[in-house]
């Protein structure tokens, strides 16, 4: 078992919040880690300063074997991974098409002599790319693929939610983060996103996830294991079932009794 | 709206034609009275076409055929000119429609696409001017060349003034080129060698031993040699219209909108803020800055006067009147914007507050401005 | 340099400081509360001295002639103008914008200082050229060795000294300063706690309005004379010595503008030639202060949710 993601002693403050407090935290490859704790537990945090949003004030980050502490936010997605917002940030005017497009950035050749000059290999790209966004909207709601390019402003909530998944699987991240995907979602809904983000992990043997999440039935059914963070450090780990019995756990979430 | 999948390029014919068809009465009015009534007339149409929804045909039908219809325009202006051959102040406002065009074309990249706010774009079109009449006078580099020197150099004082500010927020590239903006005025003013407070003459423009400060003669027909300078202008829009488009219409594009709305969503996903924030303040500045340096020559004068913080605040005005973003609402607004107070005198001085408060006027009730940009069309006319 | 002529150049310094400083603070008042800037704020300032001047002129005709009821008057007029006015561009152009992008705000105003400016210009009696302004204060003065030391610039030191001593006492030590201490700190929050939001914002924009009209009867009185241009430099160099100062911060705002009236005192002293280019050196000092702390000296405060 490889470790993919390893944090040790991960540590932010902001002013006198303590949001990680010495974290330590490891995932292992293709694995489907749970992230869960009570509200201000430092989820987000630790999305926040893995992606290279935050600087860390203290510890360690390793990913795929390199060091990558503090590193810039680009260079993280460059690395291969990927994320999505606990608030929806999708680019509301731009097109379906082109908001997953935003995703697949290093996939996608930026040379100015290439964009402006050779249009016909530029359209080759075009082309492949539009069929690549395309399936992968398909599987999470087929009636959007033929309406690639219509504003995203106008979609519902949980449409914005799966093109922001799509946004972040395009470019075939080796780790995917996803903060809250089902918020605002019914039950039917929270089910079938479940169900298409478990089709992709099957066509794509690669990937791993770590997924932020409060509703804890969607935990149990698709996490292999469970991280538990309360005040910034991580309280319990192991199997959902494993959690939930643990008192700490039990505590964080309802109060001591 | 025409029926999903196939738009025709009929509503955008005709209104190019009813456009270009306006213009020349419009340029060719003298009178006071009727110029007005003309304006009376064009506000009431445009008025009465919104409320139709004739605005959505005509954008769809642009959308669609963009190539068609491009060709057309510029025969559309080809028209205008012949209308007009041997009248010299209708072509040099002719000229200076275009020549406006391609500025605020540059300063849409900047703004538009890129978002990164730019107040002194009269001062960067000055620095192509005050190019040309250095270049011109005191040296012998080939017409053309001191117009790609004018570009560059308007690129590269844009680059010194930004690149410190570029990772700060919006508001501080704002304070900077205003400042900038006031202080290059000033500038020009207290050095002599650059002619001071009355400026300097600039040479006309000669390519290959054709002079373009002279009149043209075919058999019987004599034309203004505004001429010459109506044709390379024409072009040099052309040129940065295809530029814009292309660029617009790329992954660069998409860039440049993904860092405006979403400067830290963006980056993490691999994009290069200060990278690409800097193109498009290059590519723009570059774009007022080449239409700088033609106009210099085609005025054969320049003074700090013509190049204020008011006149780049006119730039903005196009812009926003225009609809940010959308090439043709600008070329729509900057033909109103320089065409009316030089044919109604009346409203000449007030021009500053007239505009100021019509960009108000827009900004509180229709932001997105006379033509809104519409979604990203890769390639026009494109099916999956 | 003697001594006469360093302390004439202190004494200029300060003035402008005081002046840039009073400028400032308006602006990071505005950007507290809203988080917008006010790009009118400097054209505010304009209209300010000419509503002073138009006074002092209406004045004049009723047969007013004392200095020290001019001068009550103009400033009373002018600030309760400007305060007005400030209220009246708070509520139609800058609140109904809160929920367009940030940028929208930045224009409109920037549209409306045109507007005021131009409108002082075209409408105000020879507004094109520059007016005089006259000198109320005593014009008594003593010589310290080669320096002359101007009575009625002691005066307006000091005035400038009371308002921003007045303006801290107002915002730390009061009911009202603690509410716009609590809007510009979290909007949501202080609602919640039955702060009467819009009260609030339209207050603190007849403050800072109010603030624009007093720096633009100082600025008459100092240079002897206003323009229809003088808010739209003076909002710039505010602005920018918000900025440095830290956006925000009171302290910061007073703190930028003393900075960069030391910055044109040294350009001014470095760069005889024309006085131009001190202007041209405390901007490039400005630019690369913002390159080296984008949030200001004193660190403004960001607070984004990711």
């Amino acid at each position: 078992m490889n470790a993919l993601l390893e944090a040790h002693g991960l540590s932010k403050h902001f002013g006198g919040v303590q949001a990680l407090d010495g974290l330590d935290l490891t995932v292992t490859a293709n694995e489907i880690l749970g992230l869960i704790g009570p509200n201000g537990s430092g989820k987000t945090t630790f999305f926040n300063v893995i992606t290279g949003i935050y600087a860390a004030d203290a510890g360690r980050v390793a990913f795929d074997g390199t060091d990558v502490t503090n590193a810039s936010a680009r260079s993280i997605y460059q690395a291969g991974i990927s994320r999505t917002f606990q608030r929806s940030r999708l680019s509301l005017p731009l097109s379906i098409f082109d908001n997953i497009m935003i995703g697949n950035h290093k996939r996608l050749n930026q040379g100015l002599w290439f964009n402006l000059a050779k249009r016909g290999d530029f359209k080759r790209e075009f082309e492949r790319s539009y069929a690549d966004a395309r399936a992968l909207v398909e599987v999470f709601e087929p009636g959007l693929a033929g309406r690639m390019f219509e504003p995203v402003a106008g979609l519902p909530m949980i449409d914005r939610r799966r093109i922001e998944i799509c946004r972040a699987l395009i470019s075939a991240p080796k780790l995917l983060l996803l903060d809250e995907p089902s918020a605002g979602m019914t039950h039917d809904e929270t089910a079938e996103l479940m169900n298409d983000i478990l089709l992709v992990r099957k066509r794509n043997k690669d990937l791993t996830l770590i997924i932020v999440e409060h509703e804890m039935g969607v935990i149990e059914r698709i996490t292999d294991r469970c991280v538990v963070l309360n005040f910034g450090r991580k309280i319990a780990e192991g199997p959902y079932r494993t959690v939930a019995a643990d008192t700490q756990v039990q505590e964080a979430y309802l109060g001591a009794a | 709206m025409a029926g999903k999948g196939h738009t025709s390029v009929w509503p955008g014919l005709v209104a190019l034609a009813i456009a270009t068809g306006y213009l020349i009465a419009l340029l060719g009015a003298e009178k006071q009275n009727l110029i007005i009534m003309l304006l009376a007339v064009g506000i009431v149409a445009v008025i009465a076409a919104a409320w139709l929804g004739l605005f959505e045909n005509v954008s769809a039908s642009f959308v669609e055929h963009e190539d068609a219809l491009g060709v057309c325009a510029i025969g559309a202006a080809g028209a205008v000119a012949a209308v007009f051959h041997d009248n010299h102040f209708v072509l040099l406002l002719v000229i200076t429609v275009l020549l406006y065009s391609v500025a605020t074309l540059g300063l849409n990249v900047q703004f538009g696409y890129a978002g990164v706010l730019n107040f002194a774009g009269a001062s960067f079109f000055g620095i192509g001017a005050y190019t040309s009449a250095v270049l011109n006078t005191y040296t012998a580099v080939p017409h053309l060349l001191v117009l790609l020197i004018g570009g560059m150099l308007a690129a590269f004082a844009g680059s010194l003034l930004l690149l410190p500010v570029l990772r700060t927020r919006g508001h501080y590239a704002a304070v900077v080129t205003i400042a900038f903006a006031l202080l290059f005025k000033t500038f020009l003013e207290v050095n002599d060698v650059l002619g001071g407070p009355q400026g300097m003459q600039v040479k006309g423009m000669r390519i290959l031993g054709w002079s373009f400060n002279d009149n043209i003669e075919i058999g019987k027909i004599s034309l203004s040699f505004y001429m010459n300078y109506f044709v390379l202008s024409l072009l040099l829009l052309a040129g940065a219209f295809v530029l814009v488009r292309r660029l617009e219409r790329s992954w660069i594009g998409l860039n440049l909108d993904a860092l405006r709305l979403d400067e830290t969503a963006a980056g993490c996903f691999g994009l290069d803020i200060v990278r690409w924030k800097i193109t498009a303040f290059l590519i723009g500045n570059f774009l007022i800055g080449i239409a700088g340096a033609l106009f210099g020559m085609v005025g054969g004068f320049v003074a700090p006067n013509n190049y204020t913080f008011a006149d780049s605040l006119i730039l903005v005005s196009i812009l926003l009147l225009g609809g940010i973003g959308n090439p043709w609402g600008l070329m729509v607004a900057t033909i109103i914007v320089v065409v009316v107070p030089e044919k109604l005198q009346t409203i000449q001085e007030y021009r500053f507050l007239l505009y100021a408060l019509m960009v108000i006027a827009v900004l509180l009730f229709r932001p997105e401005g006379l033509l809104p940009r519409p979604v990203r069309r890769y390639f026009p006319g494109w099916r999956p | 340099m003697d001594a006469g002529l360093l302390a004439q150049y202190v004494m200029n310094g300060l003035m402008l400081g005081m002046m840039y400083a009073l400028v400032a603070v308006g602006f990071t008042l505005f950007f507290g509360v809203l988080d917008v800037i006010k790009f009118s704020h400097g054209d505010v300032l304009t209209v300010g001295a000419f509503t002073a001047l138009a006074t002092y002129a209406g004045m004049r005709m009723l047969g007013v002639n004392s200095n020290l009821l001019d001068l009550i008057v103009m400033l009373v007029t002018a600030t309760l103008a400007m305060a007005f006015l400030g209220v009246v561009i708070a509520r139609y152009l800058v609140m109904p914008l809160r929920s367009a992008p940030a940028l929208n705000t930045l224009l409109i105003t920037l549209m409306l200082g045109t507007v005021l400016r131009e409108s002082v210009r075209l409408f105000y009696p020879q507004g094109a050229n520059p007016k005089p302004f006259p000198a109320l204060l005593p014009r008594t003065s003593i010589d310290i060795g080669d320096f002359n030391l101007r009575f009625d610039n002691v005066l307006m030191l000091t005035a400038g000294v009371l308002v921003i001593i007045g303006i801290q006492y107002l915002l730390n030590r009061t009911k009202l300063g603690l509410a716009i201490r609590a809007v510009a700190q979290d909007e949501e929050t202080a609602r919640t706690m039955g702060i009467n939001f819009t009260a609030i914002v339209l207050v603190t924009f007849a403050l800072g309005s109010g603030l624009a009209a007093f720096a633009g009867v100082m600025n008459g009185l100092y240079y002897n004379e206003i323009n229809f241009g003088i808010g739209l430099y003076l909002g710039v160099v505010g602005f920018s010595a918000a900025i440095i100062g830290g956006l925000g911060s009171i302290y910061g705002a007073i703190l930028g503008g003393f900075l960069f009236a030391g910055l044109q005192t040294i350009g001014t002293v470095m760069l005889p030639f024309a006085s131009a280019y001190k202007d041209v050196f405390a901007f490039a000092v400005v630019i690369a202060i913002m390159a080296w702390r984008p949030t200001g000296l004193i660190r403004e405060k960001i607070s984004e949710r990711v």
